[in-house]
């Protein structure tokens, strides 16, 4: 038993040493006066983690602070940001790469413990990268309106990279809108769902635009529209949804937004601090070029519009979470 | 002659071998350190790469892969802690050597058949990305749930000994997979609430914890110091072992194509189907699981044949087919490159210089690989009273690691427990591990090939590759029974010669 107690506690010290090695302080009067976290609640390697390692890289000559990428998956992303509406020691030094996840997630699950809106401060959206809706090159529809048309007697089969992803529920959103008969067949991930598309097992997906780009430019696949507020300079031939207008389609614009937030109680002088650098930070060409490589657009709201954006978005994906029978109780 | 100059202008920069070299060392030593995964570390060498030119930042990354891959393979030997998930088949015969104080052959039968297979690997990348592509392609929900089918068949092999201990451990398996999110209609399942479960069991706590932590209860409930073998320096792969094994190692690296050409099936699986394959037609079978080299050989050439065949569809298609190619398809995109047809068509040089790197890092894997061994194999020597709390200490911080949380270390402790009653009942871990991969997988392709076809089951017998997968299937299952039969019957005659005698 000694020796148990010998061992439990060699490990435990390791542990603590080993754990305590990525956190560092720093003394400084001004914000930030240490390092600042900035979560992102997925795995690594996805589109939220690419561009918050790339703002994070960014941010720090602004700050001239550390600014340290944390991944936190879980749920959606719904363990991470449930943690950061906890609050607690370093709240006023974390920061959290929210996406549509936030939104779709706080629709699925009514009883998440966290108020998706009033528990946040809301800073800058950074990007916003519009979906296409996009069929096999060797599908009979060339327009969004002759899709739906058929779509109304025949049933159709949508791919998204899983369910409550912004994909599947962009999906979810055409289908209510426009009383299209739609099966959705989720994948894990877009990557997985990409072959399902290319070989033509699925009608249509409104998948995002730099995973589909290339297989538009080689004909692989047909761009029908996109559900951006207007056309993409990527693809200027492409109507968007809300042009075509017919079957309501002027309700639908969405697009997959990327925004940094906040707990509630993070420090005002903090906020501005943080809208500041950000401003240098989305002027600055690499991140320019960033954005053009994603086939996106910069964000533009920030603070209370950038809520209002935020409270708009979890009613519409609420709506549809009900109405596809997607909330989870 | 132009494309040449330029192929070698873009290849023989001084950047590309640092980053092939600095790639691979670190993809080593992170992979072969447990709850840091190659995934990880390519992740966060990301940002460095922005600055970098295009071909050594993809380099870059390819090496920590191409490393991280083999990397897992070092633990799992010496410690029976798989490094990263694709090496957890890899322990089965490798600690077993490694106790046998066979370490130093195990170390190099994984090294030399990784670089065996990575090389194969590459090879199909260069001279037939364009047809597998197209087989990628035709790969379809229904196709795959065949292939998953006859994967489950050749496990039948793994469960030798008891079939229904066997059974028993993979229904567990398949039991344990189904916790977590319903793929369909996102309803919670088995989660009991817990949000933590709603991602499903986490894989590498639930390896660490199924794998090492039993043998660290086993050597303190025994409360003996073991006699501490000869030195870990012991002999090397000999020419017989290496020419025994050859044959597995060049099937098991086709497996690893194959299963890395198509999206989203992964190494592990890869290692675990080389390896059963491996298994079965084996003259001595008996002999895997209990130190048999060949073993060794045959899962990393399963899962170190996935390295350079993802880069089938990604290059080809645009198509990432794990994580990792996910994280690879963003340097590209980074630097304006966008993998696919038109990436051929635009920029060729840049993809035969590429090509060239990927070559190269077979190359440079073998000699870190080596390097690696001399100094890792130490560790089999270290006297376990002082190995092991570092040992538990390295399953508390990579359990942590995975999702930053301190519920995976209690799950990953909660699985070890479950693998010392494993051991106490002679339940096979292999069988549940495979149960939990492939499980999930048989079920979403199942019910993704119903959506796709609107319920109608013909859909299962669409075209050729479904053809050949089910002839396979049932193939298999015919030839498993004909073994059974026969051996029983062999049993039979051999228990009624002595009274037929007496």
């Amino acid at each position: 038993m000694k020796k148990l107690i010998n061992v439990l506690s060699t490990a435990a010290f390791g542990s603590a040493v080993a754990l305590s090695l990525s956190v560092s302080t720093a003394h400084a009067q001004e914000w930030p006066t240490k390092e600042v976290r900035l979560v992102v609640p997925y795995a690594p390697g996805g589109t939220t983690d690419v561009l918050s390692r790339r703002v994070a890289d960014l941010l720090k000559d602004e700050l001239n602070a550390n600014v340290v990428v944390e991944n936190r998956p879980g749920a959606g992303s719904t363990v991470a940001t449930g943690r950061l509406a906890r609050g607690g020691r370093d709240a006023d030094h974390t920061i959290l790469m929210a996406s549509p996840g936030h939104t779709i997630g706080a629709a699925i699950y009514p009883s998440l413990a966290y108020d998706p809106v009033e528990d946040f401060l809301f800073i800058q959206n950074m990007l916003d990268i519009p979906n296409v809706m996009v069929v096999p090159a060797n599908s009979p529809y060339e327009s969004a309106v002759e899709f739906i048309e058929a779509a109304q007697d025949n049933n159709m089969s949508f791919s998204s990279s899983g369910v409550g992803s912004s994909i599947h529920m962009s999906g979810e959103l055409f289908k209510t809108l426009t009383g299209s008969n739609m099966t959705h067949v989720p994948f894990a991930g877009s990557g997985a769902a990409l072959p399902a598309l290319l070989g033509g097992d699925v009608d249509v997906s409104f998948e995002n635009m730099p995973t589909v780009f290339s297989h538009i430019q080689s004909g692989d696949l047909r761009a029908l529209a996109v559900t951006s507020e207007e056309r993409s300079e990527f693809l200027p031939d492409v109507p968007t949804l809300k042009e075509i207008g017919e079957h309501n389609l002027d309700q639908l614009v969405t697009t997959a937004w990327f925004g940094l937030i906040a707990h509630n109680s993070f420090p005002e002088e903090a906020f501005a601090t943080m809208q500041e650098a950000l401003q240098q930070v989305m002027e600055r060409e690499e991140f320019t070029n960033f954005v053009e490589q994603l086939g996106g657009e910069k964000g533009t709201i920030g603070g209370d519009e950038f809520k209002t954006f935020v409270a708009d978005e979890v009613a519409r994906w609420d709506a549809v979470a009900a109405e596809a029978g997607l909330r989870q109780e | 002659m132009e494309n040449i100059n330029e192929v070698l202008q873009l290849f023989l920069a001084t950047e590309n071998f640092i980053a092939i070299a600095v790639g691979v060392l670190v993809g080593v030593v992170v992979g072969s350190i447990p709850g840091l995964t190659a995934t990880m570390a390519v992740a966060l060498a990301l940002p460095f790469t922005f600055s970098m030119e295009p071909v050594a930042a993809i380099l870059l990354l390819v090496g920590i892969y191409k490393g991280g891959m083999y990397g897992g393979s070092i633990t799992a030997i010496l410690i029976r802690t798989p490094g990263s998930p694709a090496s957890a088949c890899t322990l089965l015969d490798g600690y077993p050597m490694a106790q046998q104080g066979k370490a130093k052959k195990a170390l190099q039968m994984a090294l030399y058949s990784s670089v065996i297979a990575d090389f194969i690997s590459n090879i199909a990348l260069i001279f037939f990305a364009a047809y597998l592509a197209k087989i990628a392609l035709n790969f379809g929900a229904p196709e795959f749930f065949w292939l998953i089918c006859f994967s489950l068949t050749i496990i039948i092999s793994l469960a030798s000994g008891s079939m229904i201990k066997g059974l028993i451990a993979a229904l567990l398996g398949i039991l344990l997979s189904l916790v977590g999110l319903d793929s369909v209609f996102g309803s919670q399942r088995l989660t009991f609430g817990n949000y933590n479960l709603m991602d499903s069991i986490s894989f590498i706590p639930l390896l660490i914890g199924l794998f090492a932590i039993p043998e660290i209860i086993e050597f303190y409930r025994k409360k003996i110091v073991p006699h501490i073998r000869a030195k870990a320096s012991g002999a090397g792969v000999s020419l017989a072992e290496m020419k025994r094994s050859l044959t597995s190692i060049v099937r098991g690296s086709l497996i690893g194509v194959i299963i890395g050409a198509i999206p989203g099936t992964g190494a592990t699986a890869a290692a675990f189907i080389s390896y059963s394959d491996a298994k079965r037609r084996s003259p001595h079978s008996e002999r895997f699981g209990k130190g048999e080299v060949e073993g060794v050989a045959a899962s990393e050439a399963g899962n170190n044949g996935v390295a350079g065949a993802t880069l089938i569809p990604l290059l080809s298609l645009g198509i990432p087919g794990d994580v990792i190619t996910a994280i690879i398809l963003g340097a590209f995109m980074v630097h304006g490159l966008t993998p696919g047809p038109i990436l051929f068509q635009e920029n060729l040089p840049l993809i035969y210089a590429l090509f060239l790197g990927i070559m190269l890092s077979s190359v440079i894997l073998l000699f870190v690989g080596s390097a690696a061994i001399r100094y890792f194999s130490l560790i089999a020597d270290i006297p376990k009273s002082i190995l092991f709390p570092i040992v538990l200490m390295f399953c508390v911080y990579g359990s942590y690691a995975v999702n930053n949380d301190t519920f995976d270390v209690w799950l990953m402790l909660a699985f070890g427990v479950m693998g010392y009653l494993f051991n106490r009942t002679g339940i096979p871990a292999a069988p549940f591990l495979i149960g939990f991969i492939l499980g999930p997988m048989f079920e979403d392709n199942l019910r993704r090939s119903l959506l796709i076809g609107s319920n109608d089951l013909s859909i299962f017998v669409r075209g050729p590759i479904t053809w050949f997968f089910i002839a396979l299937t049932v193939g298999s299952i015919l030839l498993a029974l004909y073994r059974f039969i026969s051996a029983r019957h062999k049993a039979k005659q051999a228990a009624n010669e002595p009274e037929a005698n007496a």
